[in-house]
């Protein structure tokens, strides 16, 4: 009776939100620079309500963390406890995490995702591609880390 | 850069093409058939997304070069999960596997949430990766894939899916059992000093325990919800010769334990099967675990990560689990089979008479055993 279930779920888990983070980073750097990327407009849609969908109930997560102060975080999967924690630590690392995911708030780049005709809501496209560019980037290098230790459990190490 | 990122995909590439090349002719049994064809259908997609790699890095855009090599960590991942995990129960596909199979396809056809998830076997210690849209693996070890007595431990396995598919609301069940745990483990007047901050600390330790150990508690439930006293047999007789572990822990160890110790998950058992009106199998269980103890002299202390206080609230949020995700529920006449005929019969009816063969006749047991799974395979459930 193994507990390779949580990592399991937790690598499949990153491994989706890795995926959504690539595939809009790579539009949006294309759009931004003016190359036709219409294969992958669905798959970046797709990708956009991953991300919501993740960075929503994250966010929660997130507030739980920050009023307990280092006290149990109760009905939460602990490696999803973990990336809470992880990303209330990085949020001190200004030397890594300068985005507006870390610096701001969540619901920032959450507004950001859904408002997907930047031009329409007044914001420059070039400022509104770069703003979320940097976000998505971080919560990769975030997330990049994460997994390394689901990955180990499932697959050891080498 | 951009030179390691193609070399990097070809590689990738060359090695998922020998993949395909390798599972395209193999023919498995009837029951890994949805299992096979999703890992070709993984494969494809994977396929697919290493010759979009290779696509983007021919645009010649620098800027983008970070994501394909993210892009291309994360599909060599994949890759290697596919390559040594998910792939076996497909090469190492045996006619064997067959009664397995089949009962581990009737439970997840016995639920609406669970019906199209393929499944798949493997070798190891029992367990299962639960992580839907993959399909579902459940590991067991090659000696109990080929009787039938150690097979109900797969029901307590079919739990973890359960959660899976139900974890929102289960989620919030678990969490207010661990708010209930927090509340008998805080003192009703606190001190405000350095020793209260480590006391806290220690409560919160323990009530973070609960998630893991709950859902376990939770799978046990589903194991004797589907599986009757064939499940707490099994379960008896696997742990109990696992040593001392199985009933006290030092208290260090336990803060990082998946499981509770065995006698906790035992006692909670056997009340749910007292609830269940199969006390004399109840008793038997209780007093089983209590010889053994007694015998390896064993003190009952958990350090405040189980106390009999908890039971209640830990029955009432197993009772609570247990509605939301509806589990198939064992019929007193499958307990009580006296004889299991094959195409009228289910599995746990199988596995309840397997067992009452086995504590009744030891010595003919095995001849029985053989003739039973000859019957399952040619007959099927």
């Amino acid at each position: 009776l193994t507990t390779q279930w949580l990592a399991i779920q937790s690598f499949q888990q990153s491994q989706d939100l890795l995926d959504a983070l690539n595939t809009l980073s790579i539009h949006l750097k294309l759009k931004l620079a003016g190359i036709p990327d219409q294969q992958r407009t669905e798959a970046a849609t797709r990708a956009r309500e991953t991300l919501v969908s993740f960075l929503e109930s994250f966010e929660h997560i997130l507030n739980v963390s920050e009023q307990t102060k280092g006290s149990a975080i109760l009905g939460i999967d602990p490696r999803l406890r973990d990336l809470a924690r992880s990303f209330s630590s990085a949020k001190s690392d200004r030397q890594r995490f300068h985005s507006v995911l870390f610096t701001k708030t969540v619901s920032e780049v959450v507004r950001l995702l859904k408002a997907t005709g930047a031009e329409g809501e007044g914001e420059p496209l070039a400022a509104y591609c770069k703003t979320l560019i940097d976000s998505l980037g971080e919560l990769r290098a975030l997330i990049e880390e994460h997994i390394h230790k689901d990955t180990v459990q499932i697959l050891g190490e080498i | 850069m951009r030179e390691i990122l193609h070399q990097s995909n070809i590689c990738l590439l060359r090695e998922i093409e020998k993949l395909e090349a390798w599972l395209a002719p193999i023919s498995p049994v009837q029951e890994l058939v949805p299992y096979h064809n999703w890992i070709v259908g993984a494969c494809q997609l994977l396929h697919g997304k290493v010759l979009q790699n290779l696509r983007d890095l021919d645009l010649g855009r620098d800027e983008i070069l970070s994501d394909i090599l993210s892009t291309t960590q994360e599909l060599s991942r994949m890759f290697s999960l596919y390559n040594q995990r998910l792939l076996s129960p497909v090469f190492r596909s045996l006619p064997s596997d067959q009664l397995c199979l089949r009962i581990v396809s009737w439970l997840h056809k016995g639920h609406r949430l669970t019906s199209n998830i393929p499944v798949g076997l493997s070798d190891g210690e029992f367990g299962i990766w639960p992580a839907p849209p993959f399909p579902t693996v459940y590991f067991m070890p090659s000696s109990a894939q080929r009787g039938l007595l150690y097979l109900p431990l797969f029901f307590h396995e079919f739990g973890h899916l359960l959660y899976a598919c139900h974890k929102q609301q289960l989620d919030t069940a678990v969490r207010e059992l661990q708010e209930e745990i927090l509340d008998l483990l805080t003192p009703v007047s606190r001190r405000n000093d350095l020793y209260e901050q480590t006391e806290e600390g220690k409560r919160s330790e323990i009530a973070e325990s609960w998630y893991k150990w709950a859902q376990e508690l939770f799978c046990d439930a589903v194991g004797l919800s589907i599986g009757g006293p064939s499940f707490t047999r099994a379960f008896s007789a696997y742990f109990r010769m696992l040593g001392r572990s199985q009933f006290h822990l030092p208290r260090e160890e336990l803060t990082n334990v998946s499981h509770p110790v065995s006698w906790i998950r035992v006692k909670l058992l056997v009340e749910r099967e007292r609830q269940l009106g199969w006390s004399l199998e109840a008793n038997a269980l209780e007093n089983e675990w209590q010889t053994l103890a007694k015998e390896m002299v064993i003190v009952e202390d958990h350090y405040g990560f189980y106390t009999d206080r908890f039971q209640p609230a830990i029955q009432q949020a197993i009772d609570t689990m247990l509605k939301e995700a509806g589990p198939y529920q064992i019929t007193q006449g499958e307990v009580s089979c006296s004889e299991w005929v094959a195409g009228q019969c289910t599995p746990v009816c199988l596995l309840n008479r397997a067992w009452s063969m086995f504590l009744s006749d030891p010595a003919n047991y095995s001849a029985w055993e053989s003739r039973a799974i000859a019957t399952f395979q040619a007959l099927g459930v």
